[in-house]
């Protein structure tokens, strides 16, 4: 196990040079200056020269591009060009939000779609199999925003149960804080569960489909065993595979979500980074996100090994 | 010095003030003010601040000193301003950002963590508690305030960000805040509706144009410039993109301004003589030209209404949608042939003319390029006299050479509105688009 958490540890140092080169070229090719962004209504030349040469906007890219990756070699991300805070401020403050909102969106996908696929896979080609169907591509189909007005539009201005937009930390305060995580979590969970549902039903169908399982229904054993203990197991690989991939997103992609309930997360400070060209915010941002894919990619790996012994003696 | 609704100049840290010549202005300070940190305000402070504004390195507000030569400290309640030049609209500025005074204890001990920690730092009704960073900023009310007429009544304000305009509409409907500082005119007539919501029009002191690129075809030609003009039916936009909220634009200077002249009518369109114009350019078949323009809803709908009522005229736009820092950078490289500009304006008409029609060189707001003598004698003259009437005048001239020479093609004033829940009272709509809370009340 140590070995191969070593070996994608190792193999990610290339992506993360292709990523931050990508990034930091795309920027900066992309017209637009961030100081003049920051002082749009201001006509004073010497004013935004003087930030410029402080900032070392100024010098050839490739002296910037070097520069950053040797800040970034004794662990500096540098400083946010609009607010002069250290980028990893600037991003675990935000980072927060974005995680507590990944994992309940998470619980509440997997709340609807482990019971919801395991029927569909059981019961197949049922009337409940067909519901299920329906419910997955509503799921996927429906844009997030438009489920998000919908949501507030049903639990915030009708009902009033619950309020319409901002952040308090549930850590802080676990009631109110669940309650301003409730809708954003569910506008991202149902569209991630219609997924795993679709995932999970169809290869457990597969494994349901296997010898083993003929043999374990011949051994006698109950139908709820065979499902339980046999068929699922082996039909998770897929559906680990998919989950690892969505939590990154669900981390540093929910932007739309993050922005219609006004929730301060880490898709929002990259998509405002780049509007006003905050260099250092956005390559800072988008390393991380980088790192959290691939970190979230390695527990994948790691529960691959656990869920089947095959892949981790390979 | 603060403004009121009919954006008059009225005393505020500085209680009166006289003008000696056209190059000195004198301020008497008001007595027994002090910082929220306890220190006082007096002309030494006052110095402090505009000192700092004129030398920091990183200064935004240099710009707006920039006619400030020197400062005297003449008593412990009296400064004096010697300006590099004559400069009328100095008074309106100090209404703005340049006016407002900050604790020079507390610059000197803080440093650069001001920006993020204004705790102590400023003289007014409501001082900083909080800025919990994406969050929200908190203030509260100054029991020590100077004008003990009327407010602050309010205990604290919460300031919140929310950037979805319907989600944060539905924040006021429902009474989880009780202010929302814009509301966009696709929501005005429902709102206007809602028994829950009191809507203040509050006028603006904006003014949404586009410029056009004197530096090279096709708009170096001025008939050209005149046809684009002439094929617009400013009405119509107004109507059917800004649903009224807004008038059709005659300049650059807005109806709130005591130097509006409102006998000049916003030009009319007229496609026969649009067609005139574009055969005396040289293309009476008509041309072809790309307008760039910020990919916001409105924006986008509005330069579909242009291309539209120009096709009418034989005159083909097309449309290049942008994110605001490449318009920026377009407009500063003037890397464009006409560009969508909205400035939200200033108290003074200086500040909606001088910097966007005066020669200059190198980058400056200047974007369309405009050079001419004529614009360039007025606008220089209105800084000098200093009598509103004669200032007037002059801006009325600046207007009517502007509709010719067409440095700007100007589409509308806009009008802010703002939304309240029903138990907020005593709110003054000043147009400057600053919202000032010290008389307001929670019924």
């Amino acid at each position: 196990m140590g070995r191969l958490v070593l070996r994608r540890l190792g193999s990610t140092v290339p992506v993360l040079l292709l990523v931050t080169a990508g990034v930091f070229l795309l920027l900066h090719l992309t017209p637009g200056d961030p100081i003049d962004v920051m002082m749009a209504e201001s006509v004073d030349v010497t004013v935004k020269e003087n930030l410029r040469r402080e900032l070392g906007l100024d010098r050839p890219l490739y002296v910037q591009y070097a520069t950053w990756m040797g800040r970034l070699l004794k662990a500096d991300l540098g400083r946010s060009i609009r607010n002069g805070e250290p980028v990893i401020e600037n991003v675990s403050r935000r980072l927060r939000p974005s995680l507590e909102l990944a994992l309940c969106a998470m619980a509440i996908s997997l709340m609807i779609a482990f019971p919801l696929g395991i029927v569909c896979a059981v019961r197949r080609n049922t009337p409940i199999d067909r519901a299920g169907a329906t419910f997955a591509v509503v799921g996927i189909c429906m844009p997030n925003f438009l489920l998000a007005l919908l949501l507030i539009f049903l639990f915030g201005v009708t009902l009033r149960w619950l309020p319409i937009s901002g952040y308090t930390d549930p850590l802080d305060e676990p009631w109110n804080g669940l309650r301003s995580l409730a809708l954003p979590a569910v506008t991202l969970g149902l569209a991630l569960a219609a997924v795993v549902t679709r995932t999970l039903r169809s290869s457990l169908l597969e494994a349901l489909a296997e010898d083993y399982v003929r043999t374990a229904r011949a051994k006698g054993l109950s139908e709820w065993r065979v499902i339980w203990s046999h068929a699922l197991k082996n039909a998770l690989i897929p559906v680990v595979t998919v989950l690892g991939l969505q939590l990154g997103t669900l981390i540093g992609g929910a932007v739309i979500t993050e922005y219609v309930f006004a929730l301060p997360g880490v898709g929002r400070l990259v998509v405002d980074a780049v509007f006003a060209r905050d260099y250092p915010l956005v390559q800072g941002v988008v390393l991380l996100i980088a790192v959290g894919f691939i970190v979230s990619n390695l527990i994948v790996d790691v529960l691959y090994g656990w869920i089947d012994p095959r892949i981790r003696s390979r | 010095m603060t403004l009121d609704v009919k954006l008059g100049i009225k005393p505020g840290l500085a209680e009166s003030w006289q003008q000696p010549d056209a190059k000195t202005v004198v301020f008497k300070l008001r007595r027994g003010v002090k910082f929220h940190d306890g220190t006082d305000f007096n002309a030494e402070a006052a110095r402090f601040n505009f000192n700092r504004m004129k030398t920091e390195p990183k200064s935004v507000r240099k710009g707006e000193v920039a006619s400030i030569d020197s400062v005297d400290v003449v008593d412990a309640s009296t400064i004096k301003l010697n300006l590099k030049r004559p400069d009328a609209a100095l008074l309106a500025t100090l209404t703005d950002r340049a006016g407002m005074m900050v604790s020079p204890k507390v610059v000197q001990e803080r440093g650069s963590e001001l920006e993020r920690n204004a705790k102590g730092a400023g003289t007014g009704p409501f001082e900083f508690v909080e800025w919990v960073k994406d969050d929200h900023i908190l203030i509260k009310r100054n029991e020590s305030y100077w004008n003990k007429q009327g407010g602050p009544y309010l205990d604290r304000i919460r300031y919140r960000p929310i950037p979805d305009d319907t989600v944060k509409l539905q924040s006021l409907q429902t009474g989880e805040i009780d202010v929302m500082d814009y509301v966009q005119p696709r929501d005005v007539a429902a709102v206007k509706a809602d028994r829950n919501v009191v809507v203040v029009d509050v006028p603006s002191l904006a003014d949404f144009a586009y410029q056009l690129n004197h530096m090279r075809p096709p708009f170096a030609t001025r008939a050209l410039r005149q046809a684009v003009a002439l094929s617009l039916d400013l009405d119509q936009i107004v109507k059917g993109v800004w649903l009224n909220v807004g008038v059709p634009a005659n300049g650059p200077i807005p109806p709130t301004s005591w130097a509006y002249d409102k006998s000049i009518p916003p030009i009319k369109r007229d496609l026969a003589r649009a067609r005139a114009k574009l055969a005396e350019g040289g293309q009476p078949n008509g041309f072809t030209f790309t307008m760039t323009t910020n990919n916001i809803p409105i924006n986008v709908q509005e330069a579909e209404v242009i291309q539209a009522q120009l096709r009418e005229a034989g005159i083909t736009m097309k449309i290049k949608l942008a994110d605001s820092a490449t318009l920026i950078a377009d407009g500063n490289n003037k890397n464009f042939e006409m560009i969508s500009y909205q400035w939200s304006g200033r108290p003074d008409p200086d500040g909606n003319t001088y910097q966007f029609y005066k020669t200059t060189q190198g980058t400056s707001l200047n974007w369309s390029g405009i050079s001419h003598p004529q614009i360039d004698a007025l606008l220089d003259r209105t800084r000098e006299v200093s009598s509103q009437a004669e200032r007037r005048k002059l801006f009325s001239d600046l207007t009517k050479l502007l509709q010719e020479e067409l440095p700007m093609v100007f589409i509308i004033h806009p009008i802010e509105p703002k939304a309240f829940s029903p138990k907020v009272q005593g709110y003054e709509p000043i147009p400057d688009g600053m919202m000032r809370f010290k008389d307001v009340w929670l019924q």
